[in-house]
């Protein structure tokens, strides 16, 4: 990423506000830069050469002190909207990574997985703070008080100014040097200390198990040389990169100390004046000292800017077309999946390949077939999550035909009601879990089919118990009762249902079965996901699904 | 400090006080850690001094150079000014190089101490009892102790180190200015002190009150990206992702209004440099006016004690930043040392002396393998060791458990009052659904856990009572969550026994059901498995570590769900490890929640919900839904379809 990425600007209403005022608040610091550094000069020669008295230089301490006061003002106003807006930005930016991150893995278009899209939302934007309050504004102090100083201080002096305008470009240049010259070295520096490092972790995250099979002792001494081995590959890297942080610091004094000597030796053949002398003595380090801050806050933001990277890489990824016509009422309209294929992301899979069904309003469909089928992706295809990738899946209504996927998805999911294999509960009571606005006699009677009844009663506070983030506190078991029970009392002419696992705490297959009796007596349209023969057999079709694996391209044949 | 301080009487001797802040000191968590840094003294002041000297430079640079210019107003002959022109120059140098050289110094001395704490922590935690493996076996506690070992280590560089610079340079540049106008110093000594430690206390506290009152917002903002991003297809369906992402917006509102209450006192700590660096040059300017004129002070030397104090304040500017950086590594320190501190003080649990011997029995050759982890673990690579261990596999020891009690210490009895044997050539399996304790009855069998109550014996013998080793040379146990190392194949199953041949390696992988996935691997037995073992997939892993546990030399093996996400012949799977013909000759003790395949096990015992609380649950322990549910009591173990 660049310095100050526009894609920041771009998505983050509060980073361009703050961008703003920070570039304000560093046009006003340069002012003040200046108007201090000519102020002091005006009152410290004119005492140094005995020129002037204590009185008279009162005005000038009077205008330092105002200078002073107002820097301190500056100083604070930055510090306070610099987290404030850090934290606001990565708020926004955060609303939307979720968001779109919720849209891919919905769609299965996100090949990380969620595990990378929830570190990249919680703790990884969090390391853009240090972007916003520190490195950012020093790089607008650098676009705004080392100009304006350098501005003065060839008004003084040039040849001061001349000086300092030959060292500042070295300063970039040999950074970019150093760097280039270093580059390989340290990239494979750091590959092997990232390894070492990894290796001491492991042998840590390993010690149960090391102890489990009683051989813990001897791994200590491994400890410590892997340590060593660490400590001698990260000292090489450190000492290619602090190079750079040297130069900068070098060049940067230097430059200082030549003009200070330069300044100094004019003085003595009366070329200058010393009130010229000591302001340009006074700005010289000024122009600097900003970019000798970018340099060392730098590293402290690289973490951030790597994050707000990947952040837009997520954001800028695409998502499936959205169509916009309204459902079809799914009481009545058929749904047709011709000859539909879901390519694996990555893989030579095809999952379901060539998959033909028709699921007819109140029957009971079921999809069988063996693990890796792309039974659960046929199901996010009738969902709409997921695109075909091969064929079409048409919805028919009164003799109009039309694509899944030119429907407006949320008109679709209204009409549907899905029980996945892990069911995600979101944070609040059981009530709220299975759907607040029913009659607690329907309620009741599908609690006691699925079995959730037990499960209230036992509960601390029944109905209103708390259920916490993602249905902590509730097994896998109960979540699924929760999950049958919602499909049992809404009212969604389509209830999908993937069927549970074999675990001793998953619903029964009899649980299951008197679900499915109750919903088709209601004339709800079921399709299950099943594997064992009880269910299938209450199915009034069941549709096999199969998957194509494509044999490996371009091993034999490019040859 | 103040609680303590008013705990002394009013008229106690002020030494008591003093011994009192130092024994606090000792306790301080982030004092004890550092000290397990065993940093040497002479690194450390070698850093300091470039440190010192480095900063130093700087300031000797603005007073020469503003010496130089004085003096030259006065046109002297340029002979006089050649001294001070060469020092300028030298410190324009010194400065940048003194830099480099602290920078590499102190990082050395952090990298040499976190490497001394890593070896530590491994050394206790491996050494300690099993209180310490509880703590370990929970979250992702050690994937975060490497972060915090350099948290802790980084305090050196970041923390100690800039403050002792500070007061370094702080004092020389005091003493400079002293030199020629004592009130000059003593007014830059208070500015000093301002910036130096008023601004890095109000920083500290802001960081800390800000991190306190936004920690909820910020667990739930954490916690609800994360239900979001989990639960996506089903939320996105159900219709509540904008609900949701509400919510998320709400918590993250709170946690910047905590985050803006923070602020202020970070506000004014920063806004405190610029006003007391001023404040500095303003009492400079007038105190020595009033000196020239007074005729106490040269006019050149005006210009030193004016200028001076403008680059003085450069070290001190880094503290707030040090002092954040304490608190950070704290926080660490405070973790890291709760881990240990279990680990070393109740070491009852393993005495020295059968541990040292059991180094012996499973130690191997060399160790072909670069990358090895048990390739190290053995010890010393003794030959004998192999006949014995050989003898090992033949003798019969007897694991039994009687009205054992089992939970984690300090934790409620999950299984009560349970009688089992498990004894080479017999198998048992216990079945029963999850959260039931079944992982910590294993442990417990293992000599893991001690149990609550009861005995579990290994040939009469307390088994937490023998040293690991010795108890691992009869009984295995492979944990649900067991480690797969990011190393080869082959070093993955040395891990249980250092001697363990390719050939070897590949029938036992075979016997498991892992033959065409090694024969897919690109290298074979030398595959590197890596980090998190992203080429194993849930199946093959368990697959793996059960092929572990079968190339060790013990007689007895204990698993925890060894047919977990093993789709496509878990049942056979079981049915072999219970028949005895996979591993032929040995005792078998298997925990599932599954119920496929169990009809081979010689003994089968059921755990139920309802069976556990009724026997050893306390009622009061039962406080969630989960822990009462009576839904689905488990029925009594056999053959379901």
């Amino acid at each position: 990423m660049k310095p100050l990425d526009p894609r920041l600007l771009r998505r983050a209403r509060h980073a361009r506000r703050y961008v703003l005022l920070t570039a304000g608040l560093g046009a006003v610091t340069a002012a003040l830069v200046v108007v201090q550094a000519l102020l002091l000069a005006h009152a410290l020669a004119p005492l140094v050469t005995r020129e002037a008295d204590v009185a008279d230089v009162v005005p000038a301490v009077a205008g330092l002190t105002a200078v002073v006061v107002a820097r301190t003002l500056v100083v604070a106003l930055q510090e306070r909207w610099a987290h404030r807006a850090a934290t606001r930005a990565v708020a926004e930016l955060r609303e939307q990574v979720v968001r779109h991150g919720v849209a891919l893995v919905a769609s299965r278009q996100d090949a990380d997985g969620t595990g990378a899209a929830v570190t990249l939302a919680t703790r990884g934007l969090e390391a853009l703070e240090p972007y916003f309050v520190r490195y950012l504004p020093q790089l607008l102090l650098a676009a705004t008080v080392t100009p304006a100083a350098l501005a003065v201080v060839l008004g003084l002096d040039w040849v001061a100014a001349v000086t300092i305008a030959v060292t500042l470009p070295l300063v970039p240049l040999f950074m970019w040097l150093v760097g280039v010259m270093t580059q390989g070295h340290a990239e494979r520096r750091l590959a092997a200390m990232t390894r070492l490092g990894h290796q001491v972790l492991d042998l840590l995250a390993g010690l149960p198990t090391l102890r489990a099979l009683g051989r813990e002792r001897g791994p200590a001494d491994r400890v410590r040389a892997l340590g060593d081995a660490h400590r001698r590959a990260t000292m090489g890297t450190l000492r290619v990169a602090f190079l750079s942080g040297m130069v900068l610091e070098l060049l940067t004094t230097l430059s200082v100390a030549l003009v200070a000597v330069g300044v100094g030796f004019r003085l003595v053949y009366g070329q200058l004046d010393l009130t010229t002398a000591l302001a340009v003595l006074v700005l010289a380090p000024e122009v600097y000292l900003p970019l000798r801050q970018v340099g060392a806050h730098f590293h402290a933001s690289t973490d951030g800017v790597a994050a707000a990277t990947s952040a837009f890489e997520l954001l800028e990824r695409p998502l499936p077309r959205r169509g916009t016509a309204a459902a079809p009422d799914l009481r009545r309209a058929v749904v047709r999946f011709e000859r539909v294929g879901v390519a694996a992301p990555g893989r030579a899979t095809t999952a379901p390949h060539d998959l033909d069904l028709v699921v007819v309003p109140g029957e009971v469909l079921a999809l069988a077939g063996p693990n890796g089928a792309g039974k659960s992706t046929a199901v996010a295809v009738l969902l709409g999550l997921v695109p075909p990738t091969a064929g079409r899946v048409l919805v028919e209504d009164d003799g109009r035909s039309v694509p899944l996927e030119d429907l407006e998805p949320a008109t679709w999911w209204r009409q549907v009601a899905w029980t996945p294999q892990r069911p995600v509960l979101e944070p609040g009571t059981l009530r709220d879990a299975v759907g607040a606005a029913v009659s607690p006699e329907r309620l009741e009677a599908a609690a006691r089919l699925t079995g959730l009844d037990a499960v209230v009663a036992a509960a601390p506070g029944g109905w209103s118990t708390r259920v916490g983030q993602g249905g902590a506190g509730l097994s896998l078991g109960q979540r699924q009762r929760v999950a049958l029970t919602r499909a049992l009392v809404g009212d969604q002419p389509l209830v999908v249902l993937d069927e549970p696992t074999a675990h001793l705490d998953a619903v029964s297959e009899e649980t299951v079965l008197d679900a499915v009796a109750r919903l088709r007596s209601e004339g709800r349209t079921v399709v299950l996901v099943a594997h064992r023969p009880a269910l299938l057999a209450a199915a009034d079709r069941v549709v096999h699904v199969h998957a194509r694996v494509e044999p490996p391209l371009g091993v034999g044949g490019a040859a | 400090m103040t609680p303590a301080r008013r705990a002394v009487p009013a008229g106690a001797p002020a030494a008591s006080e003093r011994t009192g802040r130092a024994a606090r000191l000792r306790r301080d968590p982030l004092v004890r850690a550092v000290r397990l840094l065993q940093v040497r003294p002479g690194r450390v002041a070698a850093a300091l001094l470039a440190g010192a000297g480095s900063l130093g430079s700087a300031v000797a640079l603005a007073a020469v150079s503003a010496w130089l210019i004085a003096r030259a107003s006065q046109m002297p002959p340029v002979m006089h000014l050649t001294v001070a022109a060469v020092a300028v120059r030298m410190f324009g140098v010194s400065r940048g190089l003194l830099r480099y050289v602290e920078r590499l110094v102190s990082h050395d001395v952090a990298l040499r101490g976190m490497a001394t704490l890593r070896t530590t922590l491994y050394r206790r935690l491996s050494e300690g009892d099993g209180a310490a493996l509880v703590q370990v076996r929970r979250g992702d506690l050690l994937a975060r102790v490497g972060a915090d070992v350099d948290a802790i280590g980084d305090v050196v560089v970041r923390g100690l180190l800039p403050a002792g610079v500070a007061v370094a340079v702080g004092a020389g540049s005091v003493a400079l200015l002293a030199a020629f106008l004592p009130a000059a110093g003593a007014a830059l000594a208070a500015s000093l002190v301002v910036a130096g430690l008023v601004a890095p206390w109000l920083a500290a506290r802001g960081a800390r009150r800000a991190e306190e009152r936004s920690a909820a917002s910020r667990a739930e903002v954490a916690a609800t990206a994360a239900t979001l991003l989990d639960g996506a297809a089903v939320l996105t369906v159900a219709g509540r992702v904008d609900e949701l992402v509400d919510r998320l917006r709400d918590s993250d509102a709170r946690t910047a209004h905590a985050a803006d209450d923070g602020a202020r006192p970070a506000s004014v700590a920063a806004a405190l440099q610029p006003a007391a660096t001023g404040l500095a040059v303003l009492a400079a300017l007038v105190l020595g006016a009033q000196a020239t004129a007074a005729g106490t002070l040269a006019p050149v030397e005006l210009a030193v004690v004016v200028l001076t104090p403008l680059a003085a304040f450069e070290a001190v500017a880094l503290l707030p930043a040090a002092a954040l950086q304490v608190l950070r590594s704290r926080a660490a320190a405070e973790r890291v040392m709760a881990l240990l501190d279990p680990a070393t003080a109740v070491d009852g649990g393993v005495p020295p002396g059968p541990a040292v011997r059991g180094a012996g029995p499973d130690a191997h050759g060399p160790v072909p393998e670069r990358r090895s982890v048990a390739g190290s673990a053995g010890g010393s690579p003794s030959a004998p060791g192999r006949d014995r261990s050989v003898a090992d596999a033949r003798r019969a020891p007897q694991l039994v458990a009687r009205g054992a009690d089992v939970g984690w210490p300090s934790g409620p009895t999950l299984v009560g009052g349970l009688d089992l044997e498990v004894v080479p050539g017999r198998s048992v399996a216990v079945v029963g659904p999850s959260g039931l304790g079944k992982t910590t009855l294993l442990l417990t069998l293992a000599g893991l856990l001690r149990p609550h109550a009861g005995r579990v014996t290994l040939d009469g013998v307390d088994v937490a009572d023998l040293g690991r080793a010795e108890a691992a040379r009869s009984v295995v146990v492979v944990p649900e969550d067991a480690h797969v190392f990011d190393t080869t194949v082959l070093e993955n199953l040395r891990v249980a026994r250092g001697d363990v041949t390719a050939a070897e390696a590949t029938s036992t992988l075979a016997a498991v059901g892992l033959g065409a996935w090694l024969d897919a691997l690109p290298d074979g037995l030398a595959t590197v498995l890596g980090a998190d073992a992203t080429r194993v997939s849930g199946g093959e892993r368990r697959r793996l570590l059960l092929a572990r546990a079968l190339v060790s030399r013990a007689p007895l093996l204990l698993l925890d769900e060894p047919t977990e996400h093993v789709d496509a012949g878990g049942d056979d799977l079981m049915t072999a490890l219970l028949d005895g013909s996979l591993a032929p000759g040995r005792g078998v003790l298997v925990v599932t929640h599954r119920t496929g395949g169990l009809d081979a096990a010689d003994e089968v015992i059921a755990l139920a919900r309802t069976g556990s609380v009724s026997r050893a649950r306390p009622r009061q322990r039962a406080g969630t839904a989960r822990d009462r549910d009576t839904a689905q009591a488990a029925r009594p173990a056999g053959p379901t379809a």
